[in-house]
């Protein structure tokens, strides 16, 4: 039986197809073999969601996916972010809601599912939704700032 | 970094070949993995074949004759999100959405939750961390470090839907290349941290059952925080069918299997309760506190339910 596994992805838009070993996570396929290195290596055992990744649209944590458990699927980083996601970029850039920035990657992608669901997402939907997210520098009040204002917005992120 | 052994993996696509597969000895299911893969890290587990149950077909939820069947590799996520779960079973819904956190919620599946491993501080730990301490009695060691004089495991039982699906009365559908068995939630499990599920190795959870009249249920977890964390106690409470009839509780997160607990009013439930929960000390809570809090917590789900 195999170890290694003929891996097809499609990710931001782009298809790949290699060779890798069975225990490759997401997380590492996407940093170490395509180089995209905006999905980030926080605690490795899924509690603090640096590395989300949006999976046919889906929010996961790509520490703790199996690169062939998402064979065949589209995946979503924040390099392939685009027009959907601007107004919560532009949001984050006017509340300062980013300071190391090693946690705004993937609370991007866990805000920009949630608008997607519910483009007027109330505070209780938000701050659940950040339930996903560790930040250790903002205390999250910025965060919430610049979601409430997306959200006020009725959500154009769509 | 904490890489992952290797291994080797098959994504069959019939449970009769995935529990073949499982008949070998070295091989592990993997559902949502938000569990098996952090233990896979930590050496927990180094199975030597992961036979996945993505492609096996145990993806959704209807309804027959009275009952709601969730097929095991449903996401949390879409079970507390479904109309007739939402409308019928409250009490699972919102089990579901205190799981970890939501995005965890979209990974992890309803069988996995049954099927979860028990927990303690001392086993969820990175294998360098557990050779400091010689490792413990439920991986790789001879002592428990919660009970040094005990004699047995005290992992908890964590998984945050059990009591309420017990208390529901729904059943699991085990599945393996010898054939097909039907039981009870409430009779998978045993007072054991190590062996804490009664099951076969080679047998697949391939459907969980929820009877739709079932008696209306209150869930609650008491946790330090609102996400991540598991239970420090865990409760699920079922009012009388009919007036003066019993009330039912299951605690879980205090021992290594559910505790059920029945009484005659709500008062003597919550009595009774902790009356039967011995929890032990975590990292985060003293015993007493935790014993207390199955007290009250007991009580105030019995509040909601009036």
């Amino acid at each position: 039986m195999p170890d290694e596994i003929v891996l097809t992805l499609t990710v931001n838009g782009d298809k790949h197809r290699r060779l890798i070993p069975a225990s490759r996570t997401l997380l590492d396929f996407l940093r170490e073999d395509l180089g995209l290195t905006g999905s980030k290596h926080g605690c490795d055992v899924g509690d603090c969601g640096a590395c989300t990744v949006r999976v046919g649209g889906v929010p996961r944590l790509a520490c703790i996916t199996l690169a062939a458990e998402v064979d065949g699927e589209e995946v979503q980083t924040i390099e392939g972010i685009g027009a959907a996601e601007a107004p919560l970029v532009a949001a984050f850039d006017k509340h300062v809601a980013s300071q190391c920035g090693y946690c705004t990657p993937g609370i991007i992608l866990s805000l920009s599912h949630l608008f997607e669901q519910d483009p007027a997402a109330d505070d209780a939907a938000i701050r659940e939704t950040l339930g996903s997210n560790i930040c250790r520098c903002t205390g999250y009040t910025k965060i919430l700032a610049a979601a409430r204002e997306v959200a006020a917005r009725g959500g154009q992120t769509r | 970094m904490l890489p992952l052994p290797s291994f080797q993996y098959e994504a069959p696509t019939d449970v009769v070949e995935a529990s073949r597969l499982l008949s070998e000895p070295g091989s592990q299911l993997i559902a949502g993995g938000t569990d098996l893969l952090v233990s896979m890290k930590h050496r927990l587990f180094e199975p030597r074949l992961l036979v996945s149950a993505r492609r096996l077909g145990l993806r959704g939820i209807s309804e027959h004759a009275g009952w709601l069947e969730i097929g095991a590799a449903t996401t949390l996520h879409d079970v507390a999100r479904h109309p007739t779960v939402l409308a019928r079973l409250p009490a699972l819904a919102a089990a579901c959405r205190t799981v970890a956190t939501p995005t965890i919620q979209t990974m992890a599946t309803l069988g996995g939750n049954l099927m979860l491993d028990t927990r303690c501080m001392y086993y969820n730990q990175p294998a360098g961390w557990r050779a400091t301490l010689g490792y413990c009695l439920k991986r790789e060691g001879t002592v428990c470090h919660v009970a040094p004089k005990g004699r047995g495991c005290y992992a908890t039982h964590s998984a945050d839907t059990v009591p309420a699906l017990w208390l529901m009365g729904a059943e699991a559908e085990f599945s393996s290349a010898r054939g097909v068995r039907r039981v009870a939630v409430s009779s998978m499990y045993r007072e054991d941290g190590i062996a804490w599920l009664r099951l076969e190795r080679d047998e697949v959870l391939t459907r969980v059952f929820v009877p739709l009249d079932t008696r209306r249920v209150v869930h609650r977890k008491l946790r330090t925080r609102q996400a991540i964390d598991y239970a420090q106690v865990l409760v699920a409470v079922a009012g009388p069918v009919s007036p003066g009839g019993t009330w039912t509780a299951v605690i879980s997160s205090v021992s290594s299997s559910p505790i059920l607990v029945e009484a005659a009013s709500a008062a003597e439930l919550s009595e009774a309760a902790f009356r039967a929960c011995q929890p032990l000390s975590t990292h985060l809570a003293p015993a007493t506190w935790r014993k207390k809090m199955v007290r009250v917590e007991v009580a105030r789900a019995a509040a909601l339910i009036g």
